[in-house]
């Protein structure tokens, strides 16, 4: 269940939030939604992809932090997250209300005696909190930015179903379906106006980043199968 | 020097119409755009839609598809829903129990394995659709037969729609006219200009003058204004077959906007003929087929308002009648004749949508160059259609014959004078081998493939001897593929959403279209 409210230095002055990356907290994704300011970040540990919200039917943009269902490769259980945490982990257990910062009372990150504090004594907001507000800086405008860069590919029919089948040592199979990529004969194929209103948005760079964060693919595979290897 | 053919005249508007034209036109894009060629539908300011079918087939969707037509934008606007088959109810015996469906779905591993005689030999307690396909669960689940997530026209189960017909002509002229340049012309068409060979050089009009063009396709409907009246092309009735000649049309209101919709239509066997029931997102669509010789017109109204509720008793039911039978001949001269104007069946099985796409495809795909070749065109069209009406016919007449009804007009339908030579040895042969893959129905594009026969014959309690012996080989096989059609149906029935929440997404979100 959630409890979400608006976050003030009055009430929730001495509530603390444990902010450390850990399965238990929620961070066992296996794809996190992502925005596009991320991407340069992401491009040099994860898969870049796009899948469809369940819900809605509506394009997403997420990295590819495991292979399995609420598997993160990434996470390393009492050392937290190796390489860059996407904000979208990062923010738990915060959202945004309007202009507010709220939070989820019920999540298991939020406690009384450990983590991290909000508020000092004179209720002014911790480094913590105003970290937490950075990434609402970026993601806020980040979905409207990423939403308008989806809008934009489809539009040119720059995106494509992606079918990834993975082999393990163990002797199993992974088919990875409802993924999306780039189509990149599309894309050579594209007349120059396109081309230049998409490198003029900062679109074009965007997309290579794309293409390149798809070498991720057999690394982040490479990854799961030495823990096969290690047990 | 052959006078090539470069001009498509369409004469009516409606499903026929305007389906005809875009499937011409969407096929010929590249000569209208150099103005090598050109589509031109006239259209009467004055005629209405009759708007038969609102049941159609799966071929819709590669249809629409293929006019560069967007699904998501086809529901909005033609008040579409889906279908993912038939359920026919108290066809056999009469009782309530009494169901069988006749699914989109082919049998499970139909290409490699007749499931027939290992499901005759042993059911398992479970019907003949339910235990081939996950179709007839999906249905009486009230489920859709995809996701939100599923791309435009892709499937998750097969399916094809359910449609308001007065919606769906405006949505396809609007298109056509503005996508695929097809020139619409609103006017009366008062009589036909012809060449002494009979060929038709125009068509004179009420508001516009003359309208001249290569090829004429008759799209009129009932009354077949070019193909029957301007060149006498005479109608043979199938009534001696197919008893069916009044229908009494009914449209109601769902209790609540979001009631529970369902995506098959229900036909119900009644006394002297039986009930549609089409349910499209704002309405039910019912109706009820009879035969005048069995009821009289104040017995099925009586019968029909005892279907839909006496809470509808102050609605007027809407008489139309049924003319069962098709032209003589399709294509004559430079005419041919598609939809209403070329025939009409009881809408049983929804052939007409369906027919009207394989006739505008074959048109458009055998499109003549010259004048001069078109009657070899013309001769293999009439003949591909002569095939199909007659199949069609003995597979409504299939529905009839296996009944084990009381009533006067089922026992008529039994008798051996109205069932067709084909059929009847069909039957025979039936009896001793089951309809299949390597069957007679093996024509490029079959309006009812081996698979429906199976599922009409095998729902209503037809046996086919089998000998245990000749099962042996495909045991394993077959007892495989029954046991993944149920795995895969439990998996559909915990994957797919109700067919209404579907279809609101739909309208909300839309489809994307990969």
């Amino acid at each position: 269940m959630t409890n979400i409210v608006v976050l003030n230095s009055v009430t929730h002055r001495d509530m603390r939030v444990q902010a450390e990356a850990a399965a238990k907290f929620g961070d066992n994704q296996r794809f996190v939604q992502v925005v596009v300011g991320e991407f340069p970040l992401l491009v040099t540990h994860y898969p870049i992809l796009f899948s469809k919200d369940t819900e809605t039917g509506a394009f997403l943009c997420g990295a590819m932090l495991g292979i399995d269902e609420g598997e993160n490769l990434f996470l390393k259980e009492g050392k937290g997250h190796e390489a860059y945490r996407p904000l979208n982990l990062q923010r738990v257990p915060f959202f945004v209300a309007g202009d507010d910062l709220a939070i989820d009372l019920d999540h298991p990150r939020v406690a009384v005696h450990a983590g991290q504090s909000l508020f000092n004594d004179q209720g002014v907001p911790t480094p913590y909190l105003d970290s937490i507000k950075a990434a609402f800086q970026q993601l806020k405008p980040g979905v409207e930015m990423t939403k308008r860069f989806i809008e934009t590919l489809l539009k040119l029919n720059l995106l494509e179903p992606v079918d990834i089948v993975l082999g393990f040592d163990d002797g199993t199979k992974r088919n990875l379906a409802d993924l999306y990529t780039v189509n990149q004969d599309v894309l050579r194929k594209l007349p120059d106006a396109a081309v230049i209103e998409l490198f003029r948005r900062g679109y074009l760079q965007l997309i290579y980043l794309l293409i390149a964060s798809l070498k991720q693919i057999p690394v982040l595979a490479q990854k799961k199968n030495d823990r096969f290897l290690t047990g | 020097m052959a006078q090539p053919i470069q001009s498509v005249v369409i004469v009516g508007g409606g499903t026929a119409g305007w389906l005809t034209a875009g499937i011409i036109a969407a096929r010929h894009q590249g000569r209208i755009k150099s103005g090598g060629f050109s589509v031109t539908l006239i259209e009467s300011p004055n005629i209405p839609i009759i708007g038969v079918g609102e049941g159609t087939w799966p071929t819709l969707r590669s249809s629409l598809e293929k006019m560069g037509i967007s699904e998501t934008e086809f529901f909005r606007h033609s008040d579409a829903a889906f279908k993912q088959g038939a359920k026919f109810a108290r066809w056999t015996t009469g009782a309530d129990t009494d169901y069988y469906y006749h699914p989109l779905m082919l049998p499970q591993g139909f290409t490699q394995v007749n499931l027939v005689p290992h499901w005759l030999r042993n059911d398992q307690g479970r019907n003949f659709s339910d235990a081939v396909c996950p179709q007839e669960q999906l249905c009486e689940a009230g489920l859709a037969p995809k996701m939100i997530t599923t791309p435009e026209y892709k499937a998750v189960a097969n399916y094809a729609y359910h449609l308001d017909a007065g919606k769906f002509a405006p949505f396809l002229t609007k298109h056509c006219v503005e996508k695929l340049g097809v020139r619409h012309v609103l006017a009366d068409v008062l009589a036909a200009n012809q060449a002494e060979s009979g060929d038709i050089k125009g068509v004179f009009t009420k508001q516009m003058g003359e309208v001249t063009g290569d090829l004429f396709v008759d799209c009129s409907g009932f009354s077949s204004l070019l193909l029957g009246k301007t060149l006498g092309v005479g109608f043979k009735e199938c009534s001696d077959v197919l008893f069916c000649d009044t229908a009494l049309a009914l449209q109601i209101p769902y209790d609540t906007p979001d009631a529970p919709m369902a995506s098959h239509t229900i036909s119900t066997a009644q006394t002297a003929g039986w009930i549609w029931d089409i349910g499209l997102p704002t309405r039910r669509g019912t109706g009820y087929v009879y035969s005048s010789r069995h009821s009289s017109e104040e017995e099925a109204r009586a019968t029909l308002l005892r279907y839909v509720g006496p809470e509808h008793k102050d609605r007027e039911a809407r008489k139309i009648s049924i003319r069962s039978g098709h032209r003589q001949t399709f294509w004559k001269n430079n005419c041919v004749a598609v939809g209403l104007a070329a025939g009409f069946l009881e809408p049983l099985e929804s052939s007409a949508i369906v027919l009207i796409e394989l006739s505008a495809k074959l048109i458009a795909e055998q499109m003549p160059a010259n004048r001069e070749v078109m009657d070899i065109v013309a001769a293999r069209f009439n003949d591909v259609n002569h095939y199909r009406w007659g199949r069609i016919i003995d597979f409504l007449k299939l529905h009839y014959v296996l009944t084990q009804r009381p009533e006067p007009f089922w026992r008529d339908n039994l008798d051996p004078a109205s069932i067709p030579d084909r059929l009847k040895n069909l039957l025979h042969l039936w009896k001793y081998q089951s309809p299949w893959f390597f069957d007679e129905f093996d024509r490029l594009e079959e309006v009812f493939p081996a698979a429906s026969y199976q599922y009409v014959l095998y729902g209503m309690g037809f046996r086919t001897e089998v000998d245990p012996a000749d099962n042996a080989d495909t045991e394993s096989t077959a007892s495989q593929l029954l046991r993944e059609n149920a795995a895969v149906t439990q998996k559909l029935r915990s994957q797919l959403p109700k067919n209404r929440d579907l279809l609101r997404k739909i309208y909300e979100h839309g489809l994307q279209r990969i």
